[in-house]
């Protein structure tokens, strides 16, 4: 499976390394270097610097043969727009979303994206458990 | 409201002018403090502080009632979002969007938002009706991205002051779009006389901006 | 039989992780720059080279001049970074036999390192050529070092052994193909695909000819069939 990860904070490099492990094609995307450095030693993926908005980044990575895309960088609006390049103009297969304010997961609403509010889940994971309580 | 305005920078304060001789009714949400003061002091328009990306400045702005948005932030994620936003929570039909980096025409166009390169040649296209169609039409038919647009105001000193533009005989690369003068728009012809005080949009190509400064300013 | 020793030559960790876990068919052994790489190769014999571009110190382009000094006939396969095609065509000329561009997957570098592995063993006499199979393989090799030719006499000489395997008239498109007659070679495919209706490689040889935005990219010269006996 090609993977490509958009952001390589502390959720995209782990993900980056548990995929690439598993044997995955992986490519990690982020504007900073520094993110880049975050990934393990044993990294058998591919690194892109630069921004995943500009369409030239993302053909160095080869947007257009992955089968999966997972964005996760800190910005709601960033990831919103590159979900919508990866779905519209590419026709990825998968693109997975993180959202970080739920109030602006609507945006997702009649698209076919995979995405996920954590403070929606964590909500939702820390009230069944006093539930169950 | 009917239209809601994010960002955009000094065209904001013109594009309200406009907006407002014609009739429509404005929001401005803008993230500088500072400006959204001065905006609220000098305009007739609902001013609200906040980042245009978020639901609940959208909601300050009665978004829900208005007929379009233009999304003039210098950063295109944030335009897009707000546009997506507007159709997509409050059903808003009109989206416009500046482009700050050409290569993103493809999808907003694809998300059917109507996509600006630069608010000077809105601004020219909202002029039009009332000026020299063949003045505007030079500069339309031009590069985007050649095109500046500059407040000047005429002080005492301007060399311009108390002429009428017929007298001026400025080049056709040099377009003036409105004047403000005191809490007016007047939108300039050939006898507009040029006073002191006088706010003037100017709309020229980008190497010629120094040229129209010293010509209604007297400074190099 | 003792697996073919290859030497990856690259500064990026990951890089060099990649490459040592796709290729667990050979022997692979790193150097982390220009002159690591250099010891090594002058120190013992590889079979293949896989040599990045941009390397730090000694760059990439120096590196094969001297490999190449060392050892003429030394098979090198450059990786390269995005937008550099034609700094990589480049390094052909100096002898490089192909290149890869970053990001590769595990399938590609498989592929490329078994064509350039796979020719090197071809160079056998044609004389002792005597099955399909052979003679396929053989034709293969000559249309990717452009003897055409060569490649259609051996594609002729395994349709006459076995007139219903689709393999050599999809290899017989391909050859049309790299000179530029598509109609024809979209015939060969037909061809392949009326003897086959479910062979791959010539159904996807003839989509990728039929579409819009006509590309050679992607070629398919069909793989080892699974033989019954």
């Amino acid at each position: 499976m090609y993977v490509v990860i958009i952001g390589c904070g502390r959720a995209g490099s782990s993900l980056a390394n548990l995929l690439s492990q598993q044997g995955s094609d992986v490519v990690v995307i982020d504007k900073e270097p520094e993110a880049l450095q975050e990934l393990a030693p044993e990294y058998s993926g591919f690194k892109v610097k630069g921004d995943a908005t500009e369409i030239e980044v993302l053909k160095e990575a080869k947007l257009d043969k992955a089968d999966v895309v997972v964005i996760t960088t800190d910005n709601d609006n960033v990831n919103a727009m590159i979900a919508q390049i990866a779905k519209n103009l590419y026709a990825i297969p998968q693109v997975l979303v993180r959202v970080i304010d739920p109030a602006k997961e609507i945006i997702y609403n009649d698209l076919d994206v995979y995405s996920i509010s954590t403070t929606n889940l964590l909500v939702d994971k820390f009230s069944r458990q006093i539930k169950n309580n | 409201m009917d239209i809601i305005i994010v960002g955009g920078g000094k065209v904001v304060y013109h594009l309200t002018k406009i907006f407002n001789a014609k009739g429509y009714r404005i929001a401005i949400i803008n993230k500088d403090e500072e400006y959204c003061k001065y905006l609220a002091r000098e305009l007739k328009a609902l001013v609200i502080h906040g980042d245009g990306s978020d639901p609940d400045s959208m909601k300050e702005a009665q978004a829900s009632k208005a007929e379009a948005i233009l999304a003039l932030t210098g950063s295109d994620p944030d335009n897009l979002f707000i546009c997506q936003l507007a159709r997509k929570k409050f059903g808003i039909p009109g989206t416009f969007s500046m482009i700050n980096n050409p290569d993103n025409e493809k999808i907003f166009k694809s998300l059917g938002i109507k996509t600006i390169f630069n608010t000077t040649k809105l601004l020219s296209i909202l002029i039009e009706q009332k000026v020299e169609t063949a003045d505007v039409n030079n500069l339309i038919s031009i590069e985007e991205g050649r095109v500046s647009i500059s407040q000047i105001i005429l002080k005492k000193d301007s060399p311009v002051l108390n002429k009428t533009l017929k007298q001026l005989d400025l080049p056709h690369d040099i377009v003036l779009g409105s004047i403000i003068r005191d809490k007016d728009v007047l939108i300039p012809r050939g006898e507009t006389r040029l006073l002191e005080g006088d706010k003037v949009l100017v709309i020229t190509l980008t190497e010629n901006q120094g040229k129209a400064f010293a010509a209604l300013t007297g400074q190099k | 039989m003792s697996k073919e020793n290859i030497l990856v030559i690259d500064d990026e960790k990951n890089i060099r992780n990649n490459l040592t876990k796709c290729l667990t068919d050979y022997e692979v052994e790193t150097a982390v720059n220009g002159e690591e790489g250099l010891k090594k190769f002058r120190e013992k014999e590889y079979d293949l080279v896989l040599l990045d571009m941009k390397l730090p110190g000694i760059g990439g382009i120096d590196v094969l001049a001297e490999i190449k000094e060392v050892d003429p006939g030394a098979i090198v396969i450059m990786i390269t970074g995005y937008g550099s095609v034609e700094t990589a065509v480049k390094t052909m000329k100096l002898g490089a036999v192909d290149y890869l561009s970053k990001p590769f997957t595990c399938d590609e570098i498989l592929e490329v390192v078994e064509s350039v592995v796979k020719r090197k063993q071809a160079e056998m006499s044609e004389d002792e050529l005597s099955t399909y199979d052979e003679f396929v393989d053989y034709a293969k090799n000559c249309i990717v070092d452009r003897q055409f030719s060569k490649a259609l006499k051996y594609l002729q000489k395994a349709v006459s052994l076995d007139t219903s395997n689709p393999e050599a008239f999809n290899l017989m498109g391909i050859l049309l193909e790299m000179e530029n007659d598509v109609l024809e070679a979209q015939k060969k495919y037909r061809a392949a695909l009326s003897l086959d209706p479910t062979y791959k490689p010539a159904q996807e040889n003839l989509d990728r000819t039929t579409q819009r935005d006509y590309s050679k990219e992607g070629m398919n010269f069909g793989g080892k069939q699974n033989k019954k006996d």
